[in-house]
């Protein structure tokens, strides 16, 4: 099991590293503007091609690069309605708090449950191994976090039938 | 908690205060509602300190629910059956209500054990009036018969605007509940929370409970049901209940714990998404510090935790600052 998410995780760090190299770029249209390239694609030869990293169909990872900003959107494992809804729980509940993670995206990419924006501020600001190991890290907890969250509702929903059973004995 | 108890906390607090402090009047006038829309309402004058009345709101009853004058059929014998000359019924009840009882107090049993379980039973009224349909039923369960003049399924009022069956027989009585939540995380939640119920029922300890069976389509007993009592979104749960469920002391609490299923799965539903809030803070909270850990400053303050404001100087560096 920890096998294939560990190869899957290994790809997406070492594509992470080869597209992480960012730089200052001020918009070409309004002047002493500067956004993120990855999210206006004001223009094509900013962009560069996006890499799409599958698991498997319902685990994958989008990385889009431009010349000064990384768009990062993943797609979380969801095998029945009880983790699709555990998981979109979680990752709302991480969306809202947006702020405090800075290089996290309010609103995930079409198509996927959550999204990362990184630009150049943020690689200046921090140091971009470990930014990169935070994402590794983040991918790692969501599944173990929602894994765990599932088997804390059937724990519980377990107990709670055998208690209530139990009154009629 | 794990269970849901059956007497109402706040009801039983306020009655044992008032029975300890009799000779002191006060006034008191308290409404409060508790799960499932149960509303009471108790009510003390200072002209008569040791009188004091207790109203009860249920739950408005769907059409299918047979209410004989305001009350579940079998509720006024059940509470006359309950608590004897101690509790009045008071004919009409309070605007609102639909029943108002009047206990007096001065008429309670002297010897303190006596008096306590009394009061507590006072405080289960919820369970004595709503389950008294629940009870007479059973209770024609345990002696193996058929109470006369039955329909082929009898509902009986939960929640407001929503019932549960029953369809007794003389060797069993099978129950069965509607499931419907408001929520759609809850929908899923209790819906796996219910097929825990059909699992667990398997296991060696509780081969002797009632069987339990969850299916996402109302049962065959349901036939010629109407619509409005047959769509629930959590799907049906059904119990066969035996007469040895109901035997002697067991009938008290296989009726409340009938009457109260729906709460007692809604409560556990709600503590599960909360204990998934606490641990969903928590993790943000780790997550956060790993991000943290990606600034180079954050990493410098904390091997420095206390800045010097001012420099020290070794040795060598004072000559060489002397000197200079």
């Amino acid at each position: 099991m920890a096998n294939p998410l560990k190869l899957y995780l290994t790809c997406v760090r070492n594509t992470l590293e080869a597209a992480m190299c960012l730089q200052n770029f001020p918009c070409q249209e309004v002047e002493r503007h500067n956004k993120p390239e990855v999210e206006l694609k004001t223009s094509p030869e900013l962009l560069l091609n996006p890499v799409l990293i599958c698991r498997n169909e319902a685990e994958k990872c989008l990385i889009e690069t431009s010349i000064n900003s990384l768009r990062i959107s993943l797609k979380v494992k969801q095998a029945d309605e009880l983790e699709n809804i555990l998981a979109k729980k979680f990752l709302r509940f991480l969306s809202m708090r947006a702020e405090a993670f800075q290089v996290l995206r309010r609103k995930p990419v079409q198509g996927y449950d959550i999204s990362f924006l990184i630009t150049n501020y943020h690689c200046e600001e921090m140091q971009k191994q470990k930014l990169i190991d935070f994402i590794v890290q983040f991918m790692e907890d969501i599944d173990k976090e929602i894994s765990e969250l599932k088997m804390s509702v059937s724990t519980r929903g377990r107990l709670v039938a055998t208690e209530f059973l139990k009154q009629f004995l | 908690m794990i269970l849901l108890q059956s007497h109402s906390r706040f009801l039983l607090q306020t009655l044992l205060n008032r029975v300890q402090n009799l000779e002191k009047a006060i006034e008191l006038d308290h409404h409060w509602v508790e799960f499932d829309d149960v509303r009471f309402h108790v009510q003390v004058s200072m002209k008569n300190p040791h009188i004091l009345q207790l109203s009860l709101s249920l739950p408005t009853p769907p059409l299918e629910t047979v209410f004989v004058g305001g009350l579940p059929f079998g509720a006024i014998e059940a509470i006359k059956a309950a608590y004897g000359v101690t509790v009045q019924i008071l004919d009409p009840p309070r605007d609102g209500f639909n029943l108002t009882l009047k206990l007096n107090l001065s008429k309670l049993p002297q010897d303190e054990e006596h008096r306590h379980t009394l009061l507590v039973k006072i405080a289960s009224v919820r369970e004595v009036v709503l389950g008294a349909p629940l009870r007479v039923i059973l209770k024609h369960l345990a002696s193996r018969t058929v109470a006369p003049d039955m329909n082929q399924f009898v509902a009986l009022v939960h929640r407001p605007n929503e019932s549960f069956f029953l369809v007794p027989q003389a060797e069993k009585v099978t129950v069965i509940f509607p499931m419907r939540f408001k929520d759609s995380i809850d929908t899923i939640l209790a819906t796996s929370f219910l097929q825990e119920f059909m699992e667990s029922r398997r296991t060696a300890g509780l081969s002797n409970a009632p069987p339990c069976l969850w299916s996402q389509s109302p049962p065959l007993e349901l036939k010629g049901a109407t619509d409005n009592a047959l769509s629930a979104n959590a799907g049906f749960v059904t119990f066969v209940i035996f007469p040895r469920h109901v035997e002697g002391r067991k009938l008290d609490r296989t009726v409340w714990n009938l009457s109260t299923f729906h709460a007692y799965v809604n409560y556990h539903v709600k503590c599960s998404e909360g204990f998934m809030h606490s641990r969903m803070r928590r993790r943000v909270e780790s997550l956060i510090q790993a991000l943290n850990c990606a600034k180079p400053d954050q990493e410098k303050t904390k091997k420095t935790p206390h800045t010097r404001s001012f420099k020290r100087l070794s040795l060598k560096d004072s000559r060489t600052n002397s000197s200079s």
